[in-house]
């Protein structure tokens, strides 16, 4: 069943984002962000699509694997859409107006707008970080980024060191648990019947060698690390250095120069949208 | 001068506790081979774990290379000449991808960048292991994982490798595979090389073998020398291979056979000669 | 009579995906009541997969399991009796471990099977002694257990159930060789004194050859070899070849036959060596 989840999983790959710098990805990640909840007129939406395409053409990544990362998410997307299509109160007369439903032609754009952030959203993410970057990539670019704060005693790197240990344990934790619910099915344990307390209880006979094997594979590690010289960040260097290139620079300018050219089309707020639900409709 | 030498180490875990190591003096020279045997919880794992110093004695002392185990000034220099492959494979690897592991110990000492790339690559080709350099380390074998982790210490560039049973978990073609990197480790590069198991077979292969009860040293000597002493062996409930047991019944019964026989091929021979008679 | 038959089992993972993997092939097997059977093979060969099979935790894609000629997947309602009546320890058991004494560990599986307190209570007791639990560690936490004790009181976990077929992953891994004869002796003196049949899977073949009546030799998911214990440690050249082993004893009767000092070459235990070299040299 967890094999099945592709939203947040890496694809090695070889593609232009693959290579780029995950530093800059972080920040382009944000500023994409920004672009996403800043376009408001049709102009500066239709850039931001613009950039989304641009992105998941560069990614590399198929598409089916694409549209099966938002798979999960269809049924938020579906209920966002109807709670703005019908809840919108518009100030003109409503376009459909059928017993208790009456739909405002204000909802009808509320619902397309929140329709596009949210499918940009997780679509970016995906491109941009989940799927291009891998996790070790995405910490030590966390680590380098977050780096300022160590001046004022922040724990950057014990924090990302712990998330890559994390990462690199999670599938030894994930086999483990399917192992352990196994050994207890083998003793008659049942998960699946009576209510939610039941099931609960139910889950005691798994969570607690869980439990004790993360505590025990923790303390095994830690002497595994002392033994390999560990000491903390201080006077560490690293295999893998990042290098930004010239076109990192110039992917986030680009992206940068988006921001803007979204602030300015927002200006021009024609009435792109007005237009076309008025040719659509009349 | 030997390269660890134990002097009077008594070690507990607390004092209400009783002695796990009760009075070891062992010397172990540069570039041996010595293979440390015992049963379970007889307290071989605990002086591995003394002996590279993570773990300090109650009573008496260890030098490593002239260090001293205790010493926390040179922590540093006694981890890089001693380095411990461990018994689990899964809970000793830090990173997720194969050459990113083995750089670990290297970044640790602060090595430039250019140094780490060369010790990670010659590490990985000592374990024959380089064609998976950017592997992610989860989805190889356990045998595969135990040659990453030698690889990780092999970075480190140690004159002394001990490893703590870590054959225990490997199925029989893992086990091959870590006592053939065990051989070249101590023939080819000299590294001293300490093997902690109960498997027979891997302590026949040392040129050394220690063997512990209740944490004391009961034995001591080369492998033919250990394994002629069978009854001995037995009562301290370790097994000797099949065939050293067999001519071993064979003299209780009368025949005159030679002791300190470990291989099949070599007591084929014996008998050969005996039936040719 | 057969507790258990296999007829033209498959397990396929991934059926329609690039991913497919043919874990079983076509299998077609019977463990005779009463008898030992000794499945050897290498990693990934299909050993675990045939075990979890047998116990109906993993369903075939197609083909039968027969428990006492009845198919285990006939009423899948009712799968907890047939665990309870196969019992299935795994690899490295003490993992599953949880519960505040080894008792009550060792009781939860007869509580699954909702069995009256009395019965559980003699069954807990019967179960420790076939696995050496002293009266004084029933009491402890399995925490505070050596790994041997662990590993004993796991086993018993499975033995309380009191399964009619006992099937073991590498029960004896990583125990020292007093260690493997204590519980592996105790495991047949529970079959001789239930009449249960026991298949235990080993990599060991010092230990297959001296519990076991039979071989089941597994090779990429396939049959490799199968019958009782001479005929497969008769055909050494054909374990050679794939890349198994013979026991050491074995392989220096292979020797002296070559050398034509002997006839046979199926000796495999030490006791019957003994005397085939006595009566040698006469």
């Amino acid at each position: 069943m967890l094999k099945d989840v592709t939203f947040g999983q890496y694809f090695p790959g070889n593609s232009l984002l693959h290579k780029a710098d995950a530093r800059f990805k972080v920040l382009i990640l944000i500023e994409y962000i920004v672009i996403v909840l800043l376009a408001n007129s049709a102009y500066a939406v239709g850039l931001g699509l613009l950039l989304t395409a641009f992105l998941m053409v560069f990614s590399g990544v198929k598409i089916r694997l694409l549209l099966k990362s938002v798979k999960p998410l269809i049924f938020v997307l579906v209920f966002t859409c109807l709670i703005n299509l019908f809840l919108t109160r518009g100030s003109g007369a409503p376009l459909v107006d059928w017993s208790f439903i009456k739909i405002y032609k204000e909802g009808v754009r509320n619902a397309i707008a929140m329709l596009i952030r949210l499918l940009s959203l997780v679509l970016g993410t995906s491109v941009l970080i989940s799927f291009t970057t891998s996790p070790l990539e995405l910490t030590d670019a966390l680590e380098s980024l977050l780096s300022p704060l160590k001046k004022i005693k922040v724990p950057v790197h014990e924090f990302a060191m712990m998330m890559s240990i994390a990462l690199r344990f999670i599938p030894t934790l994930i086999e483990e648990t399917n192992k352990i619910i196994s050994a207890q099915k083998a003793r008659c344990a049942d998960f699946d019947s009576g209510n939610i307390f039941k099931k609960l209880k139910a889950m005691v006979p798994i969570l607690i060698p869980l439990f004790v094997s993360a505590v025990r594979r923790a303390e095994e590690l830690a002497d595994a690390m002392e033994c390999r010289c560990y000491h903390g960040g201080k006077g560490r260097t690293k295999l893998n250095v990042m290098h930004a290139k010239l076109r990192d620079y110039i992917f986030l300018l680009a992206v940068t120069a988006i921001i803007a050219g979204v602030v300015v089309l927002n200006r021009y707020d024609a009435s792109f949208i007005k237009n076309l639900i008025k040719d659509l409709v009349f | 001068m030997a390269f660890i030498e134990a002097r009077g180490v008594e070690f507990a875990y607390s004092p209400e506790e009783p002695l796990v190591i009760d009075g070891i003096d062992v010397k172990i020279e540069k570039g041996s081979y010595v293979a440390i045997l015992g049963h379970n919880g007889c307290g071989k794992s605990t002086l591995a774990k003394l002996l590279c110093g993570i773990v300090a004695p109650t009573e008496g002392q260890i030098l490593v290379d002239g260090i001293n185990t205790c010493d926390g000034e040179q922590e540093f220099e006694l981890r890089k000449k001693c380095g411990m492959v461990f018994q689990n494979p899964d809970n000793q690897l830090v990173a997720s991808v194969v050459e990113e592991d083995v750089a670990f110990a290297p970044e640790n000492l602060g090595l430039p960048r250019e140094e780490i790339r060369k010790r990670v690559d010659s590490a990985l080709a000592t374990v024959d292991m380089s064609e998976y350099a950017k592997h992610t380390t989860h989805k190889l074998s356990g045998g595969q994982k135990q040659r990453i982790a030698i690889a990780g210490i092999l970075a480190m560039q140690p004159e002394c490798i001990i490893f703590d049973e870590a054959t225990a978990m490997l199925d029989p073609t893992g086990r091959k595979e870590i006592a053939a990197a065990m051989k070249r480790l101590n023939k080819e590069l000299g590294i001293t090389v300490v093997t902690i198991t109960h498997y027979m077979g891997e302590a026949i292969e040392a040129d050394r073998i220690i063997v512990m009860n209740q944490g004391k040293i009961i034995a001591d000597g080369t492998p033919a020398e250990i394994f002629s002493k069978v009854e001995q062996l037995k009562e301290v409930s370790l097994a000797v291979p099949q065939v050293t047991e067999l001519l071993y019944m064979l003299e209780c019964d009368g025949y005159q056979m030679p002791r300190g026989i470990l291989h099949a091929m070599d007591a084929a021979e014996v008998l050969t000669q005996k039936l040719k008679k | 009579m057969n507790a258990i038959e296999l007829k033209n089992v498959s397990v396929v993972y991934g059926e329609g995906t690039p991913f497919k993997k043919i874990a079983l092939n076509n299998i077609n097997t019977c463990f005779p009541q009463g008898t030992v059977t000794g499945i050897i093979g290498h990693t990934g060969s299909g050993k675990s997969t045939l075990a979890s099979l047998l116990n109906g935790l993993l369903k075939p894609t197609s083909g039968e399991v027969l428990l006492f000629d009845k198919s285990i997947w006939e009423k899948p309602k009712e799968m907890v009796q047939i665990r309870s009546q196969v019992g299935l320890v795994f690899q490295y058991p003490e993992y599953q471990l949880f519960d505040e004494t080894v008792e009550a560990d060792i009781a939860f599986g007869p509580r699954n099977l909702k069995l009256p307190q009395e019965e559980i209570d003699k069954r807990v007791k019967l179960a420790a002694e076939f696995c050496g639990i002293t009266e004084r560690d029933l009491k402890r936490s399995p925490f505070e257990l050596s790994g041997g004790q662990k590993r004993r009181a796991a086993i018993a976990g499975v033995l309380a159930m009191q399964p009619k077929v006992l099937v073991l992953d590498e029960p004896a891994a990583g125990l020292d060789p007093k260690g493997r004869e204590e519980i592996l002796g105790g495991l047949i003196e529970y079959k001789n004194t239930y009449g249960a049949t026991l298949i235990i899977i080993s990599h060991s073949m010092e230990d297959v050859a001296k519990y076991a009546d039979n071989i089941l030799v597994m090779n990429n998911g396939e049959i490799y070899m199968q019958g009782a214990v001479e005929e497969i440690f008769l055909q050494a050249e054909r374990l050679f070849d794939a890349n198994l082993d013979v026991p050491q004893i074995t392989k220096l009767f292979i020797e002296l036959k070559k050398r034509g000092l002997c006839e046979s070459s199926d000796i495999y235990t030490l006791g019957y060596a003994k005397k085939v070299i006595e009566k040698l040299l006469g």
